[in-house]
Order: structure tokens, then sequence, then C-alpha cells
């Protein structure tokens, strides 16, 4: 048999042996080609979590070789959870910063962008406004927000007073500094997540509104009944990575209070820096990394399970 | 055989050998110095001891590096991780313990610590050793007294600033201004919230001034949560009382002429020269730290910065030929590259002696003058392993006190158990 001729015809040109030649070739690209990656996520990903992760099981002040640092066990978490006061600080300070920072953004993300998504005058003009903290710098906002919410001649006492409130200290009270960095927070992410609860709104078709109205359903039922329920995919993203995101807060703190008055407010992540490059002592803040890890772990997991189950009712 | 080849060979290898020898002689050496002082204004100077020093030294090449001072610790531990480290370091000696039992630092030659013994202060030798061991070159030497903005004292009816706490207090009160609203316009007093040198630095200065102390003598425990240390916390709980000292109104504030008066060290200096809102030379006044009940004579804090040469620099005998260059007068009776930075560039007061009097003039400045008349009877900051952890603990809570959140008594016993603890945990290890 002419295998020329063989190859040729079309019957043939993918006979078994061809097309798994054929696709073991393609894997072999395919392979190549993702292993790069994959290397990269094991190196600079994967990696680094390991070692620290090892490394919060060791007491380590980064300037001798990693070789020669002490084994502790489990005393960095322990000493964490029993005898850091301020860590445990930290911890209740930053889900008080979770609760208020994506409550707000997820309330007040939905407001606006229902506003936004509604026949509004100037839309683009608006969304550029409400986009424009988002590329702030924290830095620069925390300067704006130090003398807006300055005691003596902060804009913000100066207008509680000619409403005929008391003055108030703000940033200077261990009970308010929180709340104000958690306003700078909605303020300066609030633009970004209208812009998805919008592209969300987008989403839903019109028909089922009109089909609604056609059967005599009013403003609110169309809300709760149509566009909560579509909307949920997107409220599952904007607060699983609002949440990660306020789990990890740093720098505004760092820009504005440095997490003082007396610790008032100490997140995790700036308590960790501190413990690591301040205090030099690398192991437990890997523990306190560790911690933060396995938290975001599960409130992400709660999270996920109970906005899933819901949207597959 | 035809010898002619071979020679020629032979006459070719020994050039090479020969010519190899002398392009390694002549190989240059660069060294990496890193520092804090980057910004624009004190630039210039360093460049220009670099370049004289390069000048004397061909074949030596220094690479200056900077980073801000609230960068620096970072930089020098990520750089160690990496093996990135510089040749030479500017260090606050704060940071000794760590960085000696850390294997960090080069030990100095002996001709280098002889020369540092013979011509500074026993309190600044104190301030670069740790161990027993001088581990670097002082630079400059930063002592706490009161700045207090004469105009303000004056029109507040007093023409000499306080000499005790009773008096501080009360002119505190008088230098305060409140609008009608309630608003401090003027403060009396101010310290420096959200920075823990800014906080404790001037605390300890004022314990120490009524008669207390901030670590014990062997290092191994706090020793300000003492009647002394609550007398201090005390006044500035009073003054908190008094409407003279607001956090929201900090020492910062003194460059914009509403701060009567405030504790802080000699490198503020240059900041103060700058100010618009007040005048340097006529509103600008500096005093010993008020004495407290307790005490009898008026005290201070000082601490230094030294120059070290790293122990994984491969060029050791360079870097330290460069650092006693720097530190080293050319001739007697003139002052060294480095005196004359310090003075000249940061308006600081230099360690070494023969700086001091060179510069006698210029550090006669009336703001100079009483903080080098201070550092006779200053006593060091305590390098103490664990030191920046206590201090941070300390600043907490002395902050809790200045937002009314807990009282002193509470404040400094926390403060002190925790501090314990630290020094504890180190002097385990």
């Amino acid at each position: 048999m002419d295998g020329t001729k063989a190859l040729a015809t079309p019957a043939n040109q993918f006979s078994t042996p061809r097309r798994n030649t054929l696709f073991r070739q393609r894997m072999i690209w395919a392979y190549i080609f993702i292993s790069l990656p994959v290397a990269g996520l094991l190196v600079f990903s994967l990696g680094p979590i390991l070692f620290t992760g090892w490394v919060s099981l060791h007491e380590w002040n980064m300037l001798t070789p990693p070789s020669e640092m002490p084994w502790v066990g489990l005393s960095n978490y322990v000493y964490l959870l029993t005898q850091d006061t301020i860590f445990q600080r930290a911890l209740v300070n930053t889900f008080i910063f979770v609760i208020g920072g994506v409550g707000s953004n997820v309330i007040l993300g939905l407001a606006f962008a229902l506003l936004l998504n509604s026949r509004l005058r100037g839309q683009t003009l608006w969304r550029v406004l409400y986009f424009l903290p988002v590329i702030t710098a924290p830095l620069a906002l925390g300067v704006i927000f130090g003398f807006l919410f300055n005691r003596n001649y902060g804009l913000v006492n100066s207008l509680l007073i000619a409403l005929g409130g008391t003055r108030q200290p703000f940033l200077a009270s261990p009970d308010q500094a929180l709340y104000v960095i958690i306003i700078m927070a909605v303020y300066q992410y609030l633009g970004y997540y209208i812009v998805i609860f919008v592209a969300g709104l987008q989403g839903i078709p019109q028909d089922y509104y009109d089909a609604a109205s056609v059967d005599g359903a009013n403003v609110w039922q169309r809300f709760r009944h149509i566009t909560l329920p579509l909307l949920r995919p997107v409220m599952l993203f904007v607060i699983v990575t609002n949440t990660i995101g306020a789990l990890q807060v740093f720098d505004l703190v760092f820009a504005t209070t440095n997490g003082g008055p007396a610790n008032s407010t100490m997140t995790v992540v700036l308590h960790m820096y501190n413990t690591a490059f301040k205090f030099q002592r690398m192991g437990r803040a890997s523990a306190m990394a560790f911690i933060l890890l396995a938290i975001i772990l599960a409130i992400t997991i709660v999270q996920l399970r109970l906005l899933r189950d819901r949207t597959q009712e | 055989m035809n010898r002619s080849p071979l020679l020629v060979s032979l006459i070719l290898v020994v050039v090479l050998v020969l010519g190899a020898s002398i392009a390694g002689a002549q190989e240059e050496i660069t060294l990496r110095v890193l520092t804090h002082w980057g910004e624009e204004i004190v630039l210039p100077g360093q460049l220009a001891m670099i370049e004289a020093y390069e000048a004397a030294n061909p074949g030596v090449k220094i690479e200056l590096e900077t980073v801000p001072f609230n960068d620096l610790l970072t930089k020098i531990i990520t750089g160690q991780t990496a093996g990135t480290n510089p040749d030479i370091f500017h260090l606050y000696n704060l940071w000794l313990p760590e960085f000696t039992r850390s294997g960090l630092l080069a030990v100095p030659p002996q001709e280098v610590v002889d020369a540092i013994v013979a011509n500074t202060s026993p309190g600044i030798v104190e301030g670069v050793s740790a161990g027993g061991q001088v581990w670097g070159w002082p630079t400059e030497v930063n002592t706490y007294l009161l700045i207090y903005n004469k105009r303000l004292l004056e029109e507040a009816g007093y023409s000499e600033p306080p000499q005790n706490w009773e008096e501080l207090r009360e002119m505190a009160a008088a230098m305060t201004v409140t609008d009608d609203t309630g608003a401090i316009t003027q403060a009396g007093f101010a310290v420096w919230p959200g920075w823990d040198s800014g906080i404790v630095h001037p605390f300890a200065s004022l314990l120490m001034s009524n008669g207390g102390r901030y670590l014990t003598e062997d290092l191994s425990a706090t020793a300000f949560n003492s009647p002394e240390g609550l007398e201090t916390l005390q006044l500035y709980a009073d003054l908190l009382a008094d409407g003279s000292l607001d956090i929201s109104v900090p020492s910062g504030e003194f460059v914009n002429g509403r701060v009567g008066m405030t504790i802080m060290a000699n490198w503020w200096r240059a900041t103060l020269r700058a100010a618009e809102a007040i005048d340097y030379d006529t509103e600008v006044g500096v005093a010993p730290i008020p004495v407290g009940p307790s005490g009898s004579e008026t005290a201070t804090m000082s601490y230094n910065w030294l120059w070290s040469v790293a122990s994984t620099s491969e060029h050791p005998e360079v870097a330290w030929d460069f650092i006693q260059w720097m530190n080293t007068p050319p001739a007697e009776g003139e002052p060294s590259p480095m005196g004359d930075y310090l003075v000249h560039s940061l308006g600081a007061i230099p360690s070494m002696i023969y700086d001091q009097e060179a510069f006698s003039e210029e550090l006669g400045d009336h703001f100079l003058a009483p903080f080098v008349a201070s550092t006779a009877y200053a006593v060091p900051e305590p390098i103490a392993a664990g030191g920046q952890e206590v201090k941070t603990k300390l600043q907490a809570e002395i902050e809790a006190v200045l937002s009314g959140m807990q009282d002193p008594a509470s404040a400094l016993e926390f403060a002190a158990m925790e501090g314990d603890a630290v020094l504890a945990e180190y002097a385990a290890q």
C-alpha cells in the first residue's frame, strides 16, 4: 500500500496513531508552556509560603543564616494566642475594620451603582469622580484625612460645631481613630466596587424587569426578586475580595496613625511588619502570617459556601 | 633545534603574567556605604568628602547608598538576608546588641578604638559599645532639651523658661490658647505621638531629671515603674488635665508657632532654621530639662549614631581607613572632614572633642550651645537587647495616658511587665 496516498485520504488523515502522535506533541508543547508559570508559582509563591511556615517554627532575626535558626516548635503560635496583647488587639481591630469596611462597601457600593445605572445625567462624570480616590496614594489620603479630622482645626469638627455638635478628637481618640480609618478606606475603595456592581447590574437583562412590571411588581419587589438574586455572583466576588483585602490592611493605617494612639488602630499586618522589621522577630511575624492565612482561608470558605448555596437555590 | 620560537613564547608568557599581575594590582576597590543622610540638602557634603578620599586614594571607589531613616533597619535586615549589604553601615546605637549578637559587624582595629576612646567623652564611648566592645566610630551625638518659643513665653508673662515641673505646668497653662469653641489654637506643651523615640526619649529625660532610671543598671529589667516614673507620667496626665497638652497638637506644630514648649533633640535644628512661621534667631529658645519634685538636678538622655564595617566586607582594612580618614583632622587644630560635615551640613553636634573645639564658635549658637553643654552630663540610652521593643511598649502606654484611656499607675505597671518579659526573653537567649 502506498503510504503517501493513504495519508492523503481524508479518512486516514485522523487515524488513531497519527492522532495520538499529534496529541502527544501538542501535550508536550502544552506542558513546556505551562511549566514556566508553574515553576514560577512554585518558586515565588509556594516556596515562600512553605519557608514562612518553616520560619514560624523557629526564632530568627534575619541577620543570621536560616540554617542557624533555633527551633522553637509551636511556641511562637502559643505566645501570639496567649500572651501577645498587641496581636490580640490587632485581631479585634482588623475584624472591626473588615465588618465596617466590607459592610459599607457592599451597601454603599450597590446603592451608588443603582443610582449610576439609572437614567442619571452625567453618568460618566459621576463614575470618574467616584473612581478618583481609588487611584489616589494612601499616603496622600492619610494626610488629607489627618487635616479633615483634626480635633482643633479640622473641617469635620468645624462642621460639627456649626451644626451645634461638640468637638470630637477623632484620630486622637483610641475610641474613634479606627472608625475614621474605616471611613477613609471606604472612601478610597468604594469607587472600585461601584464599577463592579454597575457592570453586574448591566448584565441583568431588561426583559426580566419589563416582565415583572407587567405582572405588577413595584420597585422594591423588582430589586428584591430580580436584582439581588442575579447580582449574587458579583456580590460574592465583592465580599470575598474585599474581605481578603481588608484583613490585610496596612498602608492606610501605616500612613495615618501608625497603629496609635495606644495601639487602638493596630492591625494584624502592621503588627506583623513591626514584629519582623522593627523588633527583628521573623519567626513570630511568620506565625502571625500563618494565623492570618488560616483566618482568611476559613472566612473565604464560609463566604463561598453561604453565598454559593444561595445562588443554587 | 631552533631556539627562537621557544624564546619568543617564554617572553610572551612572562609579559602576559606580568601584565595580569599589574592589572590585578591596579584593580579598583569599591566600597559601598549605606546611610540615612539622603536628603538633597545633606548629600553634597558627603559627596565632597567621598571625592576627596577617592582623590587621595586612587584605586578606591566609594558608592553611597541612602535610604530614609524609617527604612534603614529594614534595608539592612533584608540586605543581610539577600547578601547585598554594603561594606559600611551608618547605625543607630540601639541596634547594636542584635547586630553584634548576629555577627553582622566587624570588630574595629585597635588603633580605631584607641582614637575613639582618646577623643570622645566616656558617655559617647559607652554609646557606641556593646558587650564591652567599641563597634564603630561615633558620628553625631543627640541629647534632649526643652525647646520653647520665646515670644509665646513672653506673651504669657514670663521671661525665663521653667526650671522645675511646677513652673512647667504653670507656664504651659499660661501659654495655652483655646478659641470660643474649645479648640486649642496654641498648646503650652507638646509631645510627638505615633513615634516611639519622640514619645519615650522626652519621657526618659524628664524621668532622669526626677531622679529616676529607664532600665536597671545591668539592663536586665525596666526601672521606669518607680515612684519617680509615676510622678513623670502623672506630669503628663496633669498637663492633659490642665488642657495644656493635646496629642492632636503634636511637637511638630512648634514650627508653625502653635506650641509653646516641647522636648526634642538637637537634630531638629535644621527644621527649626527652615521654619517660616517662627524666627529661629529670636523666637527659638533652649533650656535644660526642668527638674522634677524627686530630682536634684537636670538630666537628659543621649543617643549616638556610628559608622561600622560589615563583617562580610571584602575590604575591611580599606573600609576602616575610609572611616578613620573621615573622622581624623588633617592637621592639629583643624576639624575632621566628618566634623565639618556634621556641623555645616547637618547642624549636628560632632562626637569628637577636637571637632567640638574646632567648631566652638558655630556650636556656640544660641540653640546648639545648651545641647553641647548637656553632652557632659547626658546619660546614654541603655543599649539592651530588646530595647526597641521595650521602647515601643512604653510608647503605647504613655499614649494611652495621653488619650485619657489609662491612668499613669496602670500604664506604667503594664509597660514594665511587658518590657521585663522582653528583656528576660533576650537575656535567656
